[in-house]
C-alpha cells in the first residue's frame, strides 16, 4: 500500500486545488447573481448603521420584491434592509440578526411573525442547513463560527456547517447562472384564482404532519432571545402580523394558542406588537393563497405599516 | 444508508481503518460488523429480521452438511427455503395479494382479508436470493465443509451487496474468505475508480434523467406524446445508470477490502438480440440465478420445444413476479413486463434458425456494422418498449403511454423539431452520449485497463473530470436507488 501513498497525496494536493478553483469561482457566481438571501444582503450592506431591519419568513418578502423597499425607503426617509427568508423561522432570523449585528447597527427592528415558521424544526434547525438557502450565502469566516455554535447548541446538523464550509451546494447549485429571486416575486403583480383545494394544499405544507408541539415552546424562546438581542443593542422591536385571506386565516391551526403565547413573549421583551392579518380581506389584494400583491401591499403599507415607520423616524 | 450519502462515505472510511488495523484473520469479522452497523443503521427492527432468518439458514446450512439422509435433506432444504421464501412473501408479497383477491372476489360481501402490515426491509429480495441459492447449494454439497458459521453470515449479509446485489455465490464468496483478506493496491485502485464511475452514473446521469421521466409519468393523460417518448428513452438509461451505478459502487467498495463481486452488468445496450441483453448482458447475477436454480431444474431445453417455451416464459413471469409488489406503485405491470420478456425469449427462439441460415448465405452483412447497428437498435427498442410497464404506475398508464406515442407516431419527427425541449432534456442528452461513447469504447478493450495503461496525465484528466461532474451536475439529495426497493 505504501506504493500508492505518493500519487495518492499527489492526486489529493491537485484535487484540493481545482476544488479551491471550482469554490472561487462559485462564491464569484452567488455574489454576481445574489438578491434576496439575507445574508447576502448583509454583506451587501454598506452602511454601518441603518435605520431599520426587517426579520421573518416569506409575508415580509414582498416588502423587497421588485423595487418596492425602495419606494418604502424613499416614502419614509428612511434605510431599511429587507432580511427577510422564505420559510425560515425565528432561528434562522436570530442567525441573521446576529451576523448583521456583527458589523452594523440598526434604530429599530420590524419582525413580520409568520405562526408556521414557530411550529417546526422544519422551517428553523433543518432550513439552515436548506441547500436552497446554503447555495447563495456567501462565504464569511465569521458565519462559519457562529454556524458551528448553531450546531452545538441549537440542534442543527452538522452537515449545514460542512456544506457551508466547504461551499458544496455552491459549487453543485443548478442555478448557478440565474439570479437569486424567490419565485414569489414574479407572481407580484396578479391576483391569485379562489381555491380552497390551494389552501388546504398550503397549509398542509406549512405546517407539521404530525403536530411537533414542543417546537412551539422551543420556538418561542429562541424568538424570545431574538428580541432581548436586539433590545441588548438599543434596537425597538415592532412585531407585525401581515394581513391575511379570511379563507386562509380561518384554516391556521391553533391560531389562538399561539398568538396567547406571541403576546406573552413580546409582553416580556417590552416590544412593540400590532396584528394586521384581518386588516385586508379582499381576496383580490392576494398573489396566491397568503401572500399580498403589488396593490395589496401598497394599500397595506399605506394604511399600517408607514404609520410604524414614521413612529420610528421620529 | 445510501451508497451516494455522506454517512455512508463516513462509515466506509470507519470500516476500511477498522479493517486495517484488524490481525488479517479477523477482518472478516470487520466486515460482519459493519454490515450488522450498516443494515440496522435505518431501521434496527429490520436487522432481527435478517438475525432471524440467517439464524434459521445457517442451522439448516449446518445440519445439511451433517446429513446424509435423502428426505431428511430434503425436509432441511425445505425448511430452509420456507423460512426464506416464506418472509419474502410475507414482507413482500402478503398484504398487496390480500388487496387484490378482496378487490377481484370480494365484491358486495365485504369480507376483508388479514393484513401483516409489516415493511419489507430494503433490499430483502436481494437477500431472499442469496439465501436460497445458499440452501440449494448446501444441499447439493457445494457450499465448502467447516466454512464458521460468522463468515456464511458475512455472505448473506455482506454490506456492499446485501441492498442490491450482485446476487453473489456462496461458491465464489465464501473461498475469498479462507484466504486472509488485505487491502491490496491495485484491487483499491480498482475499486476507487469503479465506485467514481458508479457515483457518476447514478448521481450524474440518472439521477438528472429522473426528474424529465417522473414528470412525464406522474400523470400521463398531461403529457404531450413528444415528452412521453422523450421519457420513455430516459428512462431505459435512468434504470441502467441508477442500477448499474449502484453495482460498480457495490463492487468499487467491496475491493477495498478485496474481496471481488461478480460482475452484474456489461453494456446491455449493445446487445444484438434480447437473449444476448437478458443471458449476458443486464443483471447478470439474476439471470445467471434463474438459469442455475430455475430453468435448469424446470428441465431447460432438455425436454422438447413445448417445455422449452414453458420454462422460458415461465423463468420471466417468476421474474416479473420478484419485481412485482413494490417499486413503481403496486400492480401488475411487472407480470406484464415479464411476459413481454419471456415472448422476446419465444421470438429469438422461433426465429434463430432463420437468422443461422441468413448468418450462413449472407456472411458479409451478417457481420458488417451496419447490420449489427441495426440489431442494437432493434434489441435496445424492445427491451425500452417493455421497460414502459415496469415504470408505469398502472397497466391503464402504460397502455396509455404506448397509445399517445403511436397515435402520433408520423408527427413526431415534425414535433421534435418543434418542441420547446429545456436544458435539462439537452443535458441528459448529452450525458446518455457521453455513457455510450464510453461504453463503445469500453465494449472493445476495458476502459480501466486504457486508462491504467495511459500516462497519468492523461488518466488523472480523466478523474479530476469525472469528480468534476459529480461536483458541477451530480444531485446528492440522497435520491433512493431504485432496485433497493426490490
Amino acid at each position: 500500500m505504501r506504493s500508492l501513498l505518493r500519487p495518492a497525496l499527489w492526486f489529493t494536493l491537485i484535487g484540493l486545488v481545482l476544488y479551491g478553483a471550482l469554490f472561487a469561482a462559485s462564491e464569484a457566481l452567488v455574489l454576481r447573481h445574489g438578491r434576496s438571501n439575507p445574508f447576502f444582503k448583509i454583506a451587501r450592506t454598506p452602511e454601518p448603521a441603518v435605520d431599520w431591519i426587517v426579520l421573518g419568513a416569506s409575508h415580509a418578502m414582498p416588502l423587497d420584491f421588485g423595487d418596492f423597499n425602495a419606494g418604502l425607503q424613499r416614502a419614509s426617509g428612511q434605510r431599511i434592509v429587507q432580511l427577510a427568508g422564505p420559510g425560515t423561522g425565528p432561528l434562522y432570523n436570530r442567525l441573521a440578526l446576529e451576523q448583521f449585528l456583527h458589523e452594523h447597527r440598526a434604530r429599530h427592528l420590524l419582525y413580520v411573525v409568520d405562526a408556521f415558521a414557530f411550529q417546526s424544526r422544519t422551517w428553523n434547525e433543518d432550513r439552515i442547513g436548506d441547500v436552497k438557502l446554503l447555495r447563495r450565502t456567501p462565504c464569511d469566516a465569521e458565519l462559519t463560527g457562529r454556524l458551528a455554535r448553531y450546531v452545538r447548541d441549537e440542534g442543527v446538523d452538522v452537515r449545514a456547517l460542512l456544506d457551508y464550509a466547504t461551499g458544496f451546494s455552491k459549487i453543485n447549485n443548478r442555478e448557478r447562472f440565474e439570479r437569486d429571486v424567490w419565485e414569489g416575486e414574479a407572481q407580484f403583480d396578479r391576483v391569485a384564482p379562489r381555491s380552497s383545494s390551494a389552501i388546504a394544499k398550503r397549509i398542509a405544507y406549512l405546517y407539521p404532519s404530525p403536530p411537533e408541539p414542543e417546537a412551539l415552546a422551543v420556538n418561542m424562546a429562541r424568538f424570545a432571545s431574538l428580541l432581548a438581542l436586539a433590545r441588548q443593542h438599543g434596537m425597538r422591536t415592532h412585531v407585525i402580523q401581515m394581513p391575511l385571506p379570511p379563507a386562509f386565516r380561518k384554516q391556521l391551526p391553533d391560531a389562538t394558542a399561539f398568538d396567547a403565547a406571541l403576546a406573552r413573549v413580546i409582553e416580556a421583551e417590552g416590544a412593540s406588537h400590532a396584528d394586521f392579518s384581518a386588516t385586508i380581506d379582499d381576496p383580490r389584494l392576494y398573489f396566491d393563497t397568503d401572500h399580498l400583491n403589488r396593490a395589496g401591499l401598497g394599500t397595506f403599507v399605506e394604511r399600517s405599516l408607514m404609520p410604524i415607520l414614521m413612529q420610528g423616524a421620529r | 444508508m445510501l451508497f451516494n450519502s455522506l454517512a455512508f462515505f463516513v462509515f466506509l472510511a470507519l470500516t476500511l481503518l477498522l479493517f486495517a488495523a484488524a490481525p488479517a484473520g479477523a477482518r472478516w469479522i470487520v466486515l460482519l460488523l459493519a454490515s450488522a452497523v450498516f443494515y440496522g443503521a435505518q431501521q434496527p427492527i429490520h436487522l432481527a429480521y435478517l438475525g432471524g432468518v440467517t439464524l434459521a439458514v445457517l442451522a439448516c446450512v449446518r445440519m445439511l452438511a451433517r446429513t446424509e439422509r435423502l428426505a431428511a435433506r430434503r425436509a432441511l432444504l425445505a425448511v430452509g427455503l420456507a423460512a426464506v421464501l416464506g418472509s419474502l412473501f410475507a414482507f413482500k408479497f402478503h398484504d398487496f395479494l390480500a388487496g387484490e383477491i378482496e378487490r377481484l372476489w370480494a365484491g358486495d360481501a365485504g369480507w376483508t382479508l388479514p393484513r401483516l402490515g409489516l415493511a419489507a426491509p430494503a433490499g430483502y429480495s436481494f437477500y431472499a436470493f442469496s439465501a436460497a441459492s445458499l440452501l440449494i447449494d448446501a444441499y447439493v454439497r457445494r457450499v465448502p465443509v467447516g466454512v464458521p458459521a460468522g463468515q456464511i453470515a458475512l455472505y448473506l449479509a455482506y454490506f456492499p451487496k446485501i441492498l442490491a446485489g450482485p446476487i453473489e455465490r456462496a461458491t465464489h464468496f465464501l473461498p475469498q474468505m479462507a484466504q486472509n483478506l488485505r487491502l491490496q493496491p491495485e484491487s483499491v485502485v480498482l475499486g476507487l475508480q469503479l465506485m467514481l464511475w458508479g457515483l457518476f452514473k447514478k448521481v450524474v446521469i440518472a439521477d438528472n434523467l429522473a426528474p424529465i421521466v417522473d414528470k412525464s409519468f406522474g400523470i400521463v393523460a398531461f403529457a404531450a406524446p413528444i415528452e412521453l417518448l422523450t421519457s420513455v428513452y430516459f428512462f431505459a438509461f435512468q434504470i441502467y445508470c441508477d442500477f448499474s451505478g449502484y453495482t460498480d459502487i457495490a463492487i468499487g467498495v467491496s475491493l477495498l477490502f478485496g474481496v471481488s463481486l461478480m460482475e452484474n452488468f456489461r453494456r446491455p445496450y449493445l446487445s444484438r438480440s434480447t437473449a444476448e441483453f437478458w443471458g449476458e448482458r443486464w443483471h447478470i447475477s439474476l439471470g445467471r440465478w434463474f438459469r442455475d436454480y430455475l430453468y435448469v431444474p424446470l428441465g431447460g431445453s432438455r425436454h422438447g420445444a413445448v417445455r422449452l417455451y414453458l420454462n422460458l416464459m415461465l423463468v420471466f413471469l417468476v421474474s416479473g413476479l420478484w419485481h412485482a409488489g413494490l417499486g413503481y406503485g403496486v400492480g401488475w405491470t411487472f407480470l406484464v413486463w415479464g411476459a413481454l420478456n419471456g415472448a422476446y425469449q419465444w421470438a429469438g427462439v422461433a426465429t434463430r434458425p432463420l437468422w443461422q441460415r441468413l448468418g450462413e448465405r449472407l456472411p458479409g452483412v451478417a457481420a458488417s456494422l451496419p447490420w449489427t447497428l441495426l440489431r442494437v437498435l432493434l434489441t435496445f427498442h424492445l427491451i425500452a418498449l417493455t421497460w414502459v410497464f415496469f415504470r408505469a404506475r398502472s397497466l391503464g398508464d402504460a397502455w396509455l403511454v404506448l397509445t399517445r406515442i403511436g397515435v402520433q407516431w408520423a408527427e413526431l419527427p415534425g414535433l421534435i423539431v418543434h418542441y420547446p425541449f429545456s436544458a435539462d432534456h439537452a443535458l441528459g442528452a448529452v450525458l446518455i452520449l457521453v455513457l455510450l461513447a464510453v461504453e463503445i469504447v469500453d465494449e472493445k478493450r476495458s476502459i480501466f485497463s486504457r486508462l491504467a495503461a495511459a500516462p497519468a496525465a492523461l488518466r488523472w484528466a480523466v478523474w479530476y473530470g469525472v469528480l468534476a461532474a459529480l461536483l458541477l451536475l451530480g444531485r446528492w439529495q440522497a435520491r433512493e436507488f431504485i432496485y433497493m426497493q426490490f
